[in-house]
Order: structure tokens, then C-alpha cells, then sequence
């Protein structure tokens, strides 16, 4: 038996059948096999079964030099969040995967245009994740984090790096959570890796920093507008959503205009905005958990509304088909008496529109009209995502308790658009 | 002329060869356009440190901060993993089986389990900033009249965009290109002169266009590794043609004995002109510039996979002209035969309708028609339509059932084109031997003593036309013996 003592990192010298081979192990996503680098930079695999014998040549030294973060007092102060995702991860040799970018200084070595541009006053990494793997406790996590950046005098403005799958949700949640919002909070991203040098996270980096600096005091997802890297928009928090699986210019406004067209060094405005101001930011993030997102299909069975009210729920959004309808009347896969019953048990139910675009409207079709009826809230031009988010907050009220309807039709941070217009 | 030998003159070649397959990471067409793109992009790429946080020299070279790259695309051939706005898709399999053929055919060993790269390049030519490509073969050879020439790798990659408009500020590439699979083949620096670079060249070119691989300009390029005692290795791209190696090379020579009088000896990579001269064109890439593709797993190539395409390896030029001498062919009938993949390919299927009579189907295939063609004042494109393969595999199943004579074929040929239907030109009223013998006799009875050539002209009147002469003066000639 061949004795694989060796640790990726290591060279080693393996002897085959009909060669010896030596080379760079690297971590190998295949237990049978030894992946390893040649001379060339080529990697290959040998399966352990042709491996004869195996000596370490060298063992891997971690390479340690400290590189710090570059601070110039004359330079516009920002405050900086990194959790995770494709932006704030880098090709790890030992592997040859992406990996998290681990400190300040690995951030700086990898953006060093940020740190020319303006002074990180402080950098905060709660913690390094996917987005997919987040939940609303890291969205109240960011929110303290950036509270206490916006609260800081010489911090002109937040910018927040995030893995793009669920941005949206994040900016969602920013946008109720913080109260009073005085500064800009800008969350960007990015679709290509940073190892590769067409990747988008230095323009959207680039372009956070200027939105970050302006006078806009909204919470922001920026990125690539188009599928050039000329400029990137700065989109609403609660009206945008992640469009395209992989492209550049993923994020769309929804149902209204991008708030701002953004440059590296200019800043042309499409919509109205609140503007900065003096004065202090608040934490507004109580959070209801008990809250569902559910998507209306035709011949769907309505006892899954059942498992929600036995769960403890108290509120779903069901992404409605159309102007808002679900299947209602003397029909096989009726939702009416299920909706009812719930909604009698205290359910709050809300429709939002599965065709993402357009508002919905009660009135015209019979079914529309059957589900106001019953009581189902419906919430316009909403996204569903946003209306998740949204229903969680309200909920997370206690002393909202008998406003819920209210609060939920109440346009709180531009999440309607009476305008409909993009 | 240089004395090779005493410069201790080392010279490997790099053949990289566009196989004729879908796209390698996209599956989208490949094929180059010259009608007006149906979009632009503008994108800016920036240097970013190799998997070791060095940044590679090659790299640093190509580090064009601030230049804009337009590509142009079009939406019926362009795919979004051109645009680098989506992941890579599986690797084509039709593309990775062509390579392992040729890794094949040079004697290769195939690695069992290969790992796809991004090799660095941001002079704007990847969308990306990296081009993809995967080691898949080592240690072949081929032959050359001086020996063996030893083959160290072969990869499979991704062809670059091309460009269309280059400007200070600004280069304009075409995504048409991108992605193309190509195969590169590297030998190791065995090669002792220039005669001997042309001619291994030459070989690899005739061992590539036997695999399923593009043809025509620009579809092959070759670069020659050159050095001579005392000089690191140069390399120089873009030979298009093989002619120019030797005086190419032979200038290099020159260029690197004035380097080494100058105490310089460093490699770099340069560019062929058409002159025979060479360019400077960027210092040699290193190892740093290359980590994992990590959108896609690891690429194994199992033994089965091997096996298959061992059974099913094409054959050479070389080999298939001995094959079909061996069959009986005139060395003018090999000639019309190997005028195109084509008309091979109909040959070899034909042959094996009717394996008895390889000229017979060769003359059907080529020189018929083209008598035919020429007799009746067509092309032959147009004789082919009427004469087409299928109304040969009818024609050549009746002589394989011995419905018809092979002499009769060409016969039936006429009768086709004289418009008749094939079934009717296929009734061809059978008359044995012996019944022609017995005419033959009954004739000489009949009216003795006349010529050779007077019986045939009474026998040919009487069989009107349906009687192959040759057959006739044979039957003649041996009843007049026999007598």
C-alpha cells in the first residue's frame, strides 16, 4: 500500500508505472485521484490506483506578509461591510476553488482603487457567506453594522458587498430596518470572479464609490447596467430584483426608473430621491419569522395553506397569477374556502404579482373581486420579494398588530410606484 | 546556410489546428462571418495576480489599463459564454474526441484525469481575460526522415477572438472566432534544422486534416521554439505557411548570434512577417499565469473512450494511396479518388456494395463522370446530380447479384443520362456465353473465311448494341483458334 502522507501544498515525487512525476499537490475534489501542478501550470489528475510510490520533496510554508490597508486623512471617509460572495472571494492555490477573502488587507490588495479613492474609516466582515445561505438574522446583523457606520460624523456614506443571488432581500430588509436614513448605503456585487480580469466587481466597486459619496440618502443595490463596462445604475432597494442567472446587468428596477445612471466619477440622476441631511440613523429591526413566500400554480392544492397555519405562520404572500387570481368558485382545485379558513384563523394573506411587472388590480375579474372579498391584501406593484421582507417587518410590530393592513399598503421606502413608470 | 549542428541549434514546433466542431465550452456554432455584427460590446480588463499573487510578465506586457475593447457579435451564433456572461457548458465531446484522435495518431499517452485551465491573457483577444485549455496527451512522436521527432504535449483550447480594427485607445475583435476548439501540438526541441522543422510541419499538417479539423487560411498556425547554444529559447508565432520556416528561421539564427555578441541572451515570443522577419512581440509567458477553470469538474478520459476511438482512428493520406494501389488502382485513378474527402467517402461505401471491382467503382465515381461531363457539355456537379451515389448503390447491388454484367455498367450509365428511368436502363437483356458462342460458330458456318474484325461487326449488328465488345472478340478469337 501506497502511504499518501503528503498535504496539498507539498511537492512530491510520485513514481508510475512508466515515470516519475513531481510536482505541486494541489486539494483534490476527487478522493481517487491526486490532483497536482505541473511546471508547465497545467493540472492534471492521477488516480491513486497508478501510484506506486509517493516521497515529499518540499513541504508547503505559508507565505505570511501583512500587507495594511493604506490610510490617508485627505481622502472622503466611507464605511465598508464585506459578507461574502463572489466580490469578497479569491482562487485558493491549495485548492484551486474560490475561497473567501479572509482580512482588510487581502480586500485592499485585491480593490487597491477603492483605497486610492477614498479612506475605509472602518471595515467591518461579520461574517463570510453566500447569500443563499443567509437568513434575516444576517440581515439585521449588516443593519447594526451599518447603523453604527452612518451614525459615525466623518463616514459619508456605507457600502455593502454581498453575493448577488439574494441582494435583493438584503436591500429589502435595509430599507425598512433603517429608519431616518440620512447618508447613502450602497450594496454591490459581482457576477464574474475577481480572479479574472473581465470581472464586474471592480467597475460596480468603482461606481458604489461614487454613489456612496453623492447626495443621495436611499438604500441602493449598484451595478452593471448594460453588458458594457461603461456605467452602472443605482437601483431602489425595495424595487429590484436579481433578473438573469449569470449576466452582468442581472439587476433590474422593477416597475419604476433606476434611481441614478453611475459613473467611476459622475453621477446622472433619472428619479427623485431623499437627499443627505444631518442626524442620526435608527435600528427599526424587529422581524417576524413566521412569514411565507408562495407561488400560485395551476391545479395546486390548497391544504399546503393548511401546513402553514399548523406551523404557526402568520402571514404568506402568494405570488398571484395576473392581475391577482388564484383558481376560486365551483371549480376542482378551489382556493376560496381554504383562503377563508385561514384567513378567519388570522392568516395575514397578501397577493403580489407573479408576472413581477404591473400592478395588480381586484377589480376587474370576478376572481379578483371574490379574493378581496375574502380578505386577501393586495399589494399593488410590490415585488414579492420586497412584500416578503415587508410582511415580516410589519409582523415583527407588535404594537402594529391591528395595523397591519395599513402599514402593508403604506408606501414606507418607494416600494409602490402609483406611476408605474420605468 | 547555417552549420546547425555547431550553433547547437534546438528548435520545437507548436501547431495549434481549429477542429470543425461545434464551439468548445458553448456548443455554438463556428464559423467565421464577414456580413455586418448585430451588436457591439465595450469592456475594459484590468491585471489581476495569478493563483500565487504573482503578477506573470507575459501579462504584465499585455497590462493595456485604460484601452477599450469592442467585440462584436451576432444573435444567431453568439452565445453567452462568448460574452463571458454566463459559466462554461460542458466540454464538447465532438471537440474533445477529435483531439484525443490526433493524440492518438501521434503516439500519444492520454492522461486518465485533466483538469481545464484559464491560461491569463487580457491583451483583450478572451472576453474573459483568460483563455480555457486543458493538457490532455504527452510523450508521442512522429516521424521524419532525420528519426523521431518526440511530441511533449498536446492541449485542447479555445481560439481567441480576431481581430477587425486595432487603435491606440481602442481594438475592435469579433466574437466569431472565440471559442472555436483547437488542438495544440508541442514538440520537444528535437529538431535539428530548418529543412527539418518544414518537414515536420508538413507531416502534422497531413496527420491533422486526416481528423475532422477546419481547412483554408488561417485555420492552422504554427510557431516555431528556436535556440542556439548560449540563447534562451524564442519563440515565433503565426507561420502561415510552411514555405517560409526555413528563411524565417535561418534569420533568426542571425538576430539571436547578434544578441549573444551583445551579452543578451533572453527568450521572448515574436511574431512571423511575411518577409521572413520576425517582431518582438511580448516575453515569454511563465507557469503563474495559468489556474483551474472552476466552473467545471474534472475531466476524465476513460479507457473505453480510448479504446473506441482507437477502432476508429482515420487513416493518412500515405496510407490510404498503399490501400488502394494494394486494391488494383492506377496511380491516376488514386489521384481522382483522393481529389476530395467526398468523393473517398462515396468510394468506400461503394466499394462495399461491390467489393470485387475497385476500378470499375473508382472509374464510376470519378473519371466517367467526368467523360460524361465532358462529352455532354455539363459540368460535373451536374452529371453527379443524375449519376448521384444512390442510383449507384442500385447499379452496383444488381452486379453484386449478378443481374447485370460489370461490363455492362457503363452502358446503363448512358441509358440513365439518355433520360431512360433506372429500372428500365437496369434491363439489360441477358445473353450467357454460351449463347453468344453459339452464334458465333453458327456465323463462321454460315459464311467462312472472313476477318476477325467482319464477324464482329455481324455479331454486334445482330445483338444491337446489348453485347459488350470485348466479351465478343474474346468468344471469337477463341472459336477461330479452336478451329
Amino acid at each position: 500500500m501506497v502511504n499518501f502522507q503528503f498535504n496539498s501544498g507539498d511537492i512530491v515525487k510520485f513514481r508510475l508505472a512508466r515515470e516519475e512525476i513531481e510536482a505541486r499537490v494541489l486539494e483534490s475534489p476527487d478522493n481517487s485521484v491526486v490532483l497536482v501542478k505541473l511546471n508547465s501550470g497545467y493540472n492534471i489528475g492521477i488516480p491513486k490506483e497508478n501510484i506506486l510510490d509517493c516521497v515529499i520533496v518540499e513541504k508547503f510554508k505559508e507565505e505570511s506578509k501583512k500587507e495594511i490597508i493604506p490610510i490617508s486623512k485627505n481622502k472622503p471617509s466611507i464605511g465598508l461591510i464585506v459578507t461574502g460572495g463572489t466580490i469578497a472571494s479569491k482562487l485558493d492555490p491549495k485548492t484551486g476553488s474560490a475561497k473567501p477573502l479572509t482580512d482588510v488587507s487581502e480586500f485592499a490588495k485585491f480593490y487597491p482603487r477603492l483605497f486610492e479613492k477614498v479612506n475605509v474609516k472602518k471595515l467591518s466582515i461579520p461574517f463570510m457567506i453566500l447569500s443563499e445561505n443567509m437568513s434575516s438574522e444576517h440581515w439585521i446583523t449588516i443593519a447594526e453594522h451599518a447603523k453604527e457606520m452612518l451614525n459615525d460624523s466623518e463616514i459619508q456614506g456605507v457600502i455593502i458587498t454581498h453575493g448577488s443571488d439574494t441582494l435583493h432581500y438584503t436591500s429589502s430588509a435595509l430599507s425598512f430596518f433603517l429608519r431616518d436614513l440620512k447618508k447613502p448605503v450602497v450594496l454591490t456585487f459581482s457576477q464574474r470572479s475577481i480572479d479574472r480580469a473581465s470581472s464586474d466587481a471592480e467597475m460596480n466597486l468603482d461606481c458604489a464609490v461614487t454613489m456612496a459619496l453623492s447626495n443621495c440618502a436611499e438604500v441602493m443595490i449598484v451595478g452593471h447596467a448594460t453588458e458594457n463596462d461603461d456605467y452602472c445604475f443605482a437601483l431602489r432597494g425595495t424595487k429590484v430584483r436579481k433578473m438573469h442567472t449569470s449576466k452582468r446587468n442581472t439587476f433590474k428596477a422593477i416597475n419604476c426608473s433606476p434611481i441614478a445612471k453611475v459613473w467611476p466619477d459622475k453621477i446622472e440622476f433619472l428619479e427623485k430621491y431623499n437627499a443627505r441631511s444631518e442626524g442620526l440613523t435608527k435600528l427599526d429591526a424587529s422581524f417576524n419569522e413566521k412569514v411565507a413566500l408562495l407561488k400560485f400554480y395551476p391545479g395546486q392544492d390548497s391544504s399546503i395553506l393548511d401546513y402553514y397555519l399548523v406551523q404557526g405562520y402568520k402571514g404568506i404572500i402568494i405570488e398571484m397569477s395576473g392581475l391577482g387570481h388564484v383558481a376560486v368558485g365551483e371549480v376542482k382545485y378551489s382556493w376560496e374556502s381554504a383562503l377563508k379558513r385561514a384567513i378567519k384563523q388570522g392568516l395575514i394573506v397578501c397577493a403580489v404579482p407573479q408576472t413581477i411587472y404591473g400592478r395588480l388590480n381586484s377589480k376587474v375579474y370576478s376572481s379578483g373581486r371574490a379574493l378581496e372579498e375574502i380578505g386577501v391584501i393586495f399589494l399593488e406593484d410590490m415585488l414579492p420579494e420586497t412584500a416578503f421582507v415587508k410582511l415580516s417587518w410589519v409582523l415583527g410590530h407588535k404594537n402594529w398588530k391591528n395595523l397591519v393592513r395599513e402599514k402593508m399598503l403604506e408606501n414606507i421606502v418607494g416600494e409602490f410606484n402609483p406611476l408605474l413608470n420605468e | 546556410m547555417h552549420d546547425y549542428n555547431k550553433l547547437g541549434f534546438k528548435a520545437g514546433l507548436e501547431i495549434h489546428q481549429q477542429l470543425d466542431t461545434p464551439k468548445l465550452f458553448s456548443g455554438a456554432p463556428s464559423f467565421l462571418r464577414n456580413d455586418e455584427p448585430h451588436y457591439k460590446i465595450e469592456r475594459r480588463l484590468h491585471v489581476v495576480a495569478g493563483e500565487t499573487g504573482k503578477i506573470d510578465e507575459a501579462v504584465k506586457h499585455e497590462a493595456t489599463l485604460g484601452k477599450t475593447f469592442v467585440y462584436e457579435g451576432y444573435r444567431d451564433s453568439i452565445s453567452l459564454v462568448e460574452l463571458d456572461e454566463e459559466p462554461p457548458h460542458k466540454i464538447n465531446q465532438e471537440a474533445l474526441d477529435v483531439a484525443l484522435t490526433v493524440a492518438l495518431l501521434l503516439n500519444c499517452e492520454i492522461y486518465p484525469v485533466t483538469q481545464v485551465m484559464r491560461k491569463t491573457v487580457i491583451d483583450g483577444s478572451n472576453t474573459s481575460g483568460f483563455q480555457r485549455t486543458a493538457l490532455i496527451a504527452r510523450n508521442g512522436f512522429v516521424e521524419t526522415s532525420l528519426g523521431k521527432v518526440r511530441i511533449a504535449t498536446i492541449c485542447i483550447e479555445e481560439d481567441s477572438a480576431r481581430v477587425i480594427l486595432r487603435e491606440k485607445e481602442k481594438v475592435v475583435y469579433r466574437l466569431d472566432r472565440l471559442g472555436i476548439p483547437l488542438v495544440e501540438i508541442a514538440t520537444y526541441p528535437d529538431l535539428q534544422n530548418a529543412e527539418q522543422v518544414k518537414e515536420c510541419a508538413l507531416k502534422l499538417g497531413e496527420i491533422l486534416r486526416a481528423c475532422h479539423v477546419k481547412r483554408g487560411l488561417g485555420t492552422i498556425r504554427q510557431d516555431v521554439n528556436i535556440s542556439i547554444s548560449g540563447h534562451d529559447r524564442v519563440e515565433i508565432k503565426g507561420f502561415q505557411d510552411p514555405k517560409m520556416m526555413i528563411e524565417t528561421i535561418d534569420k533568426e539564427i542571425n538576430r539571436q548570434l547578434i544578441d549573444i555578441k551583445n551579452n543578451k541572451k533572453n527568450g521572448e515570443v515574436r511574431n512571423a512577417l511575411p518577409s521572413g522577419e520576425s517582431e518582438f512581440l511580448r516575453p515569454m509567458p511563465g507557469a503563474s499565469r495559468m489556474y483551474p477553470e472552476t466552473d467545471l469538474n474534472l475531466l476524465r478520459i476513460g479507457l473505453d473512450k480510448i479504446n473506441q476511438l482507437k477502432k476508429n482512428l482515420p487513416k493518412l493520406k500515405t496510407d490510404i494511396r498503399d490501400e488502394l494501389r494494394k486494391k488494383g488502382l492506377t496511380d491516376e485513378l488514386i489521384g481522382l479518388v483522393l481529389e476530395s474527402h467526398e468523393l473517398l467517402d462515396e468510394f468506400e461505401l461503394l466499394l462495399q456494395i461491390y467489393p470485387l471491382d475497385s476500378p470499375l467503382v473508382a472509374k464510376m465515381v470519378t473519371l466517367w463522370r467526368n467523360e460524361f461531363a465532358t462529352k455532354r457539355s455539363k459540368t460535373f456537379e451536374e452529371i453527379k446530380s443524375i449519376l448521384s451515389e444512390r442510383v449507384y448503390e442500385q447499379i452496383l447491388e444488381e452486379v453484386a447479384l449478378n443481374k447485370i454484367n460489370s461490363k455492362d455498367v457503363k452502358f446503363v450509365l448512358t441509358k440513365i443520362l439518355d433520360g431512360e428511368k433506372l429500372a428500365d436502363a437496369l434491363k439489360i437483356e441477358k445473353i450467357s456465353d454460351d449463347e453468344i458462342e453459339e452464334l458465333v460458330r453458327k456465323i463462321i458456318r454460315e459464311k467462312p473465311g472472313m476477318r476477325t474484325n467482319a464477324y464482329m461487326g455481324v455479331l454486334m449488328t445482330q445483338f444491337k448494341g446489348k453485347l459488350d465488345a470485348n466479351k465478343a472478340m474474346e468468344i471469337i478469337n477463341r472459336v477461330l483458334n479452336i478451329k
